[in-house]
């Protein structure tokens, strides 16, 4: 069945709305990031203790800064006091207001898309949250910090090229992706409104 | 539209990696930089003749405030983002080199903008230069990318058994 001219949907109109919609969702956003960011602490507690539970001793929130504490000293290993490590989520979760004001603007079944690209979200604005946490004690803490934590020089690189990509390219890119699988239809009619 | 995903994907990672290369930050990001440092002061300097620019640095000489233009800030990432997209997407090598230049200065027109409008915000307000900085400008950039490509899928012709204006295959029609 082929799409009326009349109801097909203008790029113009689209773009319009979205922008219409982007400070409401940031605001939205902003205020209810505690409670949209839950998952993401779950997830990178979850991670934190089985991947690296020589390392945290515990994660915690508060608003939306996830605090790692760590088994690493800060001077010598005799020395007293422990390693904490602050992470923003808010740097890589901006996508999500983007990926509610398109899914708002495109219309079509709106909750049901916005719940599959914010479950879809979760898993990468986690790799952010991990990737600054393990960047901070492995590359840009003090070496005695970092010759704790034991990481290879391979390991390092791999651990910068994730935190690279986690904060450069994932946060916006993940939510447009999503967005684009999410509403496949929509972008069909679109690119078919030109003709 | 798995053959697009996967290739967009694999196309970006490659491109991101060769970014950070110590060559591609030498002869392409640095300059890039510094160029865009440039261009936003020469436009400042229009309206504002106490502004200065050093490498990548945009700097009041009335008032001493300065902002550096840094990854993630300088537009690498945005172009790299729509011509791994232009790359995967099927169409004529003619439409790609086209849609890519077109794309590259509609990005970086509003990357200027962004520069210029975080230095004046900065001088304003701390934090709404933070705000704008870290989550809002980080948006409309991706959203000038998302509108770019997508106008140019539409420019795009059609691929042989998918003509303009058709209505979408079954096996894309789930969103």
């Amino acid at each position: 069945m082929t799409t009326p001219a009349a109801a097909r949907p203008s790029l113009s109109r689209f773009v319009l709305t979205a922008l219409a919609w982007l400070p409401v969702t940031f605001v939205i956003w902003y205020f209810a990031a505690p409670a949209l960011l839950w998952p993401v602490r779950m997830l990178a507690t979850i991670i934190t203790h089985a991947g690296f539970g020589d390392l945290v001793r515990s994660v915690s929130a508060d608003g939306a800064t996830l605090s790692f504490l760590t088994t690493l000293k800060p001077g010598r290993i005799d020395a007293a006091g422990i390693v904490s490590v602050d992470v923003n989520m808010l740097l890589y979760a901006f996508g999500l207001p983007l990926f509610a004001a398109l899914t708002l603007a495109a219309g079509g079944r709106r909750v049901r898309a916005m719940a599959i690209g914010y479950i879809a979200l979760v898993p990468f604005m986690t790799w952010g949250v991990l990737a600054d946490f393990l960047k901070n004690i492995a590359i840009t803490s003090s070496p005695l910090i970092a010759s704790q934590a034991g990481f290879s020089a391979l390991q390092r690189e791999m651990i910068a090229f994730a935190y690279q990509f986690g904060s450069l390219i994932l946060p916006a890119v993940a939510p447009a992706v999503a967005w684009v699988l999410t509403h496949r239809r929509f972008l069909e009619q679109l690119r078919a409104s030109v003709r | 539209m798995v053959r697009f995903f996967v290739l967009f994907i694999v196309l970006l990672a490659v491109l991101f990696g060769l970014e950070l290369t110590p060559w591609a930050q030498t002869f392409v990001v640095v300059p890039w930089t510094n160029a865009l440092a440039g261009i936003a002061t020469w436009i400042v300097t229009l309206f504002d003749a106490d502004v200065v620019a050093s490498g990548k640095v945009i700097r009041s000489a009335s008032n001493g405030f300065a902002v550096s233009i840094e990854a993630g800030c300088n537009g690498v990432e945005a172009t790299l983002v729509l011509l791994a997209a232009i790359l995967a997407y099927p169409a004529p090598w003619r439409y790609k080199v086209l849609g890519f230049i077109i794309g590259v200065v509609a990005v970086q027109a509003l990357n200027v903008v962004r520069v210029i409008s975080l230095f004046y915000l900065g001088q304003w307000s701390f934090q709404v230069f933070e705000w704008a900085h870290l989550y809002v400008w980080q948006v409309l950039i991706m959203l000038d990318v998302m509108i770019v490509w997508l106008v140019w899928v539409r420019r795009v012709p059609a691929t042989p058994g998918h003509p303009p204006g058709a209505p979408p295959p079954a096996a894309l029609a789930a969103g």
